[in-house]
């Protein structure tokens, strides 16, 4: 893996970089920025997180195996308790929902893992320990007869630093 | 060129009073963020000595229930009928604290409150430690606290299960799934902030441990993207949770069939109890948090108001909770329960009634005044109030009942000993060592959320920015702590 790696003191510039760079079609770009900024959703036109699929599936899963149990533990020695049927629905939404909502909740973290591809082991291609404080970076990756034309967009809009990394 | 300006007043007070345009109007840019929240790790004189008197009370409550493990739990002031005590009081006073935690973080969140980015981490992690303490008190009340696991869904050599009817068991998953949730809630925040830490931290243990809780963490736009969705599905799963846990803890009493508490109000009541008292208890902690650490800037005036509005609010709805008890046994024509009731708050119970009342519904009637909502010492005595009158009302709903049921040859009463109140202290110990841990670890308060709040740097001026900084170069008196903005 080898790019360029721009970074930016100003929002606007390092969104103008982008633009350009894909204009351009210099090689896939990664952007960097120390909170979440609409300006860079609406640059880089990502689909919807797919996070999503991953909280409806399991919570859905979560929620059938948590009426599952009581259901089968009742049935599997079945003791009529104060007059009630030995499966009963009722309670039983109590431990349906709590399992819906563990399942549900920590699969959507761990989708987010999986699709943020973290925990990673290292950090040092491609970052800037500046990213998580002040600055905003952008990653190009390009080959290498197209770096030079991305460390010059990336300088022409106000890169603060600009270096090449592999 | 920057288009952000140092907000920094001439005298060097940094106003603590948001306007419509500019939330944060003390912060002036991300770095300064990172410096003033980072510096706030560094241990003190102060935070020494209150860790040491944390663990100091630990002591005492741990030292206790070793000797009442010897000793049994008769030492524990129970006494039949009254067989729930101090312990259940406090188990169902714990959990209660820590429902403001995930109310400030994810329904707040959800309705996009703004006043949540300054005190929603600090409450995050009371959450955490308040549910922690709380679990301890089931344990502790079972007198042979090695047979805890009794509850846990997996059957004896029997092959019988737990009783999936009994709200006991709904109250081990709920709790569970509540601790789950919240820490899980409380780390995926904090992965950004922990990555910031990372990256200027220069002790290399210490740069270690945090690149390793930062799980790599680059700040890049693919992660964010799917962060903040994370983010947003898990709120919305804590939302409900919140309001399930202690509506399930209530069953623990509405399921009996004992005078005052078989009652179908009490889930509503307990929530909304367990969310006047968490928003006291974040009240106590934050307002000594942001003085000590001189974070008046980031936990303005406006955001302590708009806290104390929603405790105001809760406080009517618990007052209209125990005034609803009151209409119900008055109408339902039971005589158990209007004996009960007359007996709770102007016969034996009288005392300790009438201090949940004056607590919980008069005091807190004092927010109705902007001044007083604004006023930070007032605030700490009302939580401090709050907490007292919370704990006080699960007093009144486990002890009244169980000494004042159907037959009066059983009638009878309940005293704490020094067991339960040591142990009591105990739990405060535990609870105040996890968070003052806790505080000088890791960020009180989410950087990149804040950041999130302020305008970024930008080479072509926004058509706002002048306006903003124009209000601050003013010379505006922005007080500290006292009254509404002049």
């Amino acid at each position: 893996m080898q790019g360029v790696l721009g970074a930016f003191h100003e929002l606007d510039s390092a969104v103008e970089a982008i633009e350009e760079l894909k204009q351009n079609k210099v090689g896939d770009i990664t952007v960097y920025t120390p909170t979440p900024r609409h300006e860079f959703e609406h640059v880089m036109k990502h689909p919807p997180s797919r996070v999503r699929v991953f909280t409806l599936i399991f919570g859905l899963c979560g929620v059938t195996f948590g009426y599952w149990i009581p259901v089968w533990i009742s049935d599997y020695w079945p003791i009529v308790v104060g007059g009630k049927a030995i499966a009963t629905w009722v309670p039983f939404t109590i431990l349906g929902f709590e399992v819906m909502v563990l399942i549900g909740g920590l699969m959507t973290v761990f989708a987010m893992f999986g699709l943020a591809h973290i925990p990673r082991l290292t950090t040092t291609v491609g970052y800037d320990p500046r990213f998580s404080s002040g600055h905003f970076g952008v990653w190009v990756e390009a080959d290498p007869d197209r770096v030079d034309e991305a460390m010059t967009i990336l300088r022409k809009h106000g890169a603060e630093e600009v270096r090449r990394e592999r | 060129m920057a288009t952000t300006a140092a907000p920094v007043l001439p005298d060097g007070h940094r106003p603590n009073v948001p306007s419509a345009a500019r939330r944060f109007p003390g912060i002036g840019s991300y770095e300064q963020v990172d410096r003033e929240i980072a510096g706030t790790l560094s241990p003190t004189l102060g935070w020494f000595a209150a860790l040491g008197i944390a663990i100091l009370c630990m002591l005492v409550g741990a030292t206790t229930w070793t000797y009442q493990i010897h000793e049994g739990l008769g030492a524990a002031g129970y006494q039949p009928p009254v067989m729930w005590g101090v312990y259940i009081v406090t188990f169902v006073f714990w959990v209660g604290i820590g429902h403001a935690g995930t109310l400030i973080s994810a329904i707040l969140y959800l309705f996009r409150a703004g006043f949540r980015t300054s005190i929603y981490r600090v409450s995050e992690a009371m959450t955490v430690f308040a549910v922690m303490t709380a679990g301890l008190f089931p344990i502790l009340h079972l007198g042979r606290p090695w047979k805890f696991f009794y509850l846990i869904p997996y059957p004896n050599w029997r092959l019988i299960w737990p009783n999936p009817k009994s709200p006991l068991v709904w109250d081990v998953f709920a709790s569970l799934t509540y601790l789950t949730i919240s820490s899980t809630f409380l780390y995926v925040g904090l992965i950004p902030d922990i990555a910031i830490l990372r990256d200027r931290e220069k002790n290399p243990i210490r740069k270690a441990i945090f690149a390793q809780l930062a799980l790599g963490w680059r700040n890049s736009d693919r992660e964010w993207r799917h962060f903040t969705r994370a983010y947003l599905f898990l709120a919305a799963f804590a939302t409900p949770l919140v309001l399930s846990v202690h509506s399930v803890v209530s069953f623990d009493f509405a399921m009996a069939l004992s005078p005052g508490w078989h009652a179908t109000i009490f889930p509503p009541y307990f929530v909304a109890g367990a969310i006047f008292s968490g928003i006291g208890m974040v009240f106590t902690i934050v307002i000594p948090l942001r003085k000590a650490f001189k974070l008046e800037h980031y936990i303005t005036l406006n955001d302590l108001d708009a806290a104390a509005k929603l405790c105001l609010f809760t406080s009517m709805v618990v007052g209209l909770a125990y005034v609803t008890e009151f209409q119900v046994a008055w109408m339902s024509g039971n005589n158990f329960e209007q004996d009960y009731f007359w007996n709770r708050v102007f016969g034996q119970w009288a005392w300790a009634a009438w201090i949940m009342l004056i607590c919980n519904c008069v005091v807190p009637l004092s927010l109705f005044s902007q001044k007083l909502r604004r006023n930070t010492k007032w605030l700490f005595f009302l939580s401090l109030t709050t907490n007292l009158g919370m704990w006080f009302e699960r007093f009144v709903i486990v002890e009244p009942s169980l000494s004042h049921e159907f037959e009066p040859w059983q009638w009878g009463t309940y005293r704490p000993t020094w067991v339960d109140y040591g142990i009591l202290l105990g739990s405060f110990g535990w609870f105040f060592m996890w968070f003052l841990l806790f505080i000088k670890q890791l960020p009180v308060m989410a950087m990149s959320e804040v950041k999130e709040t302020l305008q970024p740097r930008l080479r072509v001026a926004h058509a706002h920015a002048g306006d903003v900084d124009h209000d601050l170069t003013e010379g505006t008196v922005y007080p500290d702590d006292t009254g509404a903005p002049h």
